[in-house]
């Protein structure tokens, strides 16, 4: 059957992009340690315990509402699904002993225990509200540091295991989704640009990962020499120059290139409509697309907000702890094929 | 720990050796190391280009190349035996290599250990070498003391005393009522 085109389709029918769309969350963390202790990285098992205790005890007399545990004593089905939501690291997953986690329900703040630092504590928000995620990290750092010494001297100020976060300890992150910049091929030279002013650039599961689906995280590397507030507000500016660059690429994409993004989406539908098995990394890719699709209307029954909520439960962690089952890795490919093929089986291009 | 060579006496110094095509370290006594370091002597170096004229000397060798050599050799021993001496952290002792392997530094006064080689490091990283952000609450106390302090010593030396008996209140107010008690006569 033939494609049916009409050129000017998709800039009739595309509506404008929220910026929420582009920028998916941001997040800050604030690296500390306890004075007098061993970094995470070389404290013997009894140590890393001790410093847990302590940690503990703060977070029950100033935080109470957070849950708090020892990662070792969740299910892995569990630990997954708090690394797969971004609470936790990698680093912290394989930790053996005293690592530990304290998350709010509402996913605002975290605090990883024992993992490269003794606490990073973490402040989450929507979008590009990156003051938002600050002041809630910043407002539980305070609270804590009444009852922890931390590692800290006028000089270096908050001393860290790695000399790359010594300063303020602050990372400040924001996750973008790229993809219209990546169909016009122009997503190198941007995150190239970033990288020359001093920014990290990395994938979605942070350091080390690749840019699945084209999502990818911007943060600042400078931790020493400038203030708290100026990072967040560099990075707020500088992400928001980001999302207006995706902006942009999205909107030539639908005059320009109509036809390139109609391609995407049909194969990308097409395939989770009808794969048998589809493993995490290729079905992000999919998704990606559907993601750019719904978030231009272009795609019937799918709103930006359920495809961020299938990738994160195709995802291995989510997926088995949805089935109840601890499945392999073929199984959770089969699985996932079937879950996100029912999932958009209604969703229709509007071409 | 015993020495990687004779595996008898204890360790007291590294040298960079040749293993099997690779150069590695060893922490060696200090007799495998004087014997490392004259075998290092004993090969004759390879004769220089003939167009190297500095310090030729007549049988073809240039003399100073391979006195050069003996030198490096022997500020390597020495060197490394200092490092393994010194440069150990005092309060969590990890030593200036180990640190360097796993990029993590073992504990808060690494800083102060390490200092030397960490703060160009640091300025490398970060274009910056002080803190300006946060200070902790307790911090602030001790900060505004010790500024205080300093003060005081500067009023005491320049024998501005007005100054420095109103500096001295202020650290009395700070120190509280029972410091005051002690410290003061009765």
């Amino acid at each position: 059957m033939m494609l049916k085109l009409d050129l000017g389709w998709p800039a009739k029918k595309a509506r404008r992009v929220p910026t929420d769309d582009i920028a998916m969350s941001c997040r800050v963390r604030l690296a500390r340690n306890l004075a007098g202790e061993r970094f995470p990285d070389w404290a013997t098992e009894r140590e890393r315990e001790r410093v847990f205790a302590r940690v503990c005890e703060a977070l029950r007399a100033e935080a109470s509402d957070l849950r708090v545990g020892q990662v070792s004593g969740f299910e892995e089905q569990d630990r997954d699904v708090l690394f797969e939501s971004h609470l936790i690291s990698k680093d912290l997953l394989e930790r053996a002993a005293g690592g530990g986690v304290a998350y709010a329900p509402d996913g605002s703040v975290c605090v990883m225990i024992n993992e490269e630092d003794h606490l990073r504590i973490q402040g989450f928000s929507a979008g590009l509200d990156m003051d938002a995620a600050w002041r809630a990290a910043d407002a539980l750092d305070t609270r804590l540091e009444r009852h922890l010494d931390y590692a800290w001297t006028p000089r270096l100020g908050y001393l860290t295991a790695c000399p790359s976060n010594v300063g303020t300890g602050l990372r400040a992150s924001s996750m973008v989704h790229l993809l219209g910049l990546r169909l016009l091929g122009e997503s190198e030279p941007v995150l190239r640009g970033l990288e020359r002013m001093r920014l990290l650039v990395r994938g979605i599961g942070g350091e080390g990962s690749e840019a699945a689906g084209q999502i990818y995280q911007i943060s600042n590397m400078d931790t020493l020499g400038v203030d708290e507030a100026s990072i967040v507000q560099r990075m707020s500016r500088i992400s928001a120059e980001v999302v207006r660059q995706e902006h942009n690429a999205r909107e030539r994409l639908i005059r320009e290139s109509p036809l390139v993004l109609v391609d995407c989406l049909a194969r990308s539908l097409s395939v989770l409509q009808n794969a048998r098995l589809l493993a995490t990394y290729e079905a992000l890719e999919f998704l990606s697309a559907m993601r750019l699709g719904a978030s231009l209307g272009l795609c019937t029954r799918l709103k930006v907000r359920d495809v961020d909520k299938l990738i994160l439960l195709m995802q291995p962690g989510h997926l088995q702890k949805g089935m109840g089952t601890a499945m392999t890795s073929d199984e959770r490919d089969e699985m996932r094929a079937e879950f996100l093929s029912r999932r958009v089986a209604d969703v229709k291009l509007k071409c | 720990m015993k020495c990687e060579l004779c595996h008898k006496a204890e360790a007291e110094t590294a040298i960079r050796k040749e293993v099997a095509g690779e150069m590695q370290e060893l922490y060696v006594c200090q007799a495998c190391a004087k014997k490392e370091a004259l075998q290092k002597e004993e090969p004759v170096a390879p004769p220089p280009p003939a167009s190297s004229a500095q310090g030729a000397g007549t049988d073809g060798m240039t003399v100073l190349p391979l006195m050069g050599m003996i030198l490096d050799a022997a500020f390597e021993i020495v060197g490394r035996a200092k490092n393994l001496a010194e440069p150990s952290c005092p309060v969590c002792g990890i030593l200036r290599n180990e640190y360097r392997k796993r990029s993590r530094l073992g504990c808060p006064a690494c800083y102060e250990a390490f200092a030397k080689e960490l703060d160009a490091a640091i300025l490398d990283m970060h274009r910056a070498s002080r803190h300006v952000g946060k200070v902790p609450e307790k911090a602030k106390a001790a900060l505004h003391r010790q500024q205080l302090a300093d003060k005081l010593d500067e009023a005491v030396k320049a024998q501005r005393y007005e100054e420095a008996i109103a500096l001295r209140e202020q650290l009395r107010k700070l120190d509280g009522p029972e410091a005051g008690k002690k410290g003061g006569p009765s």
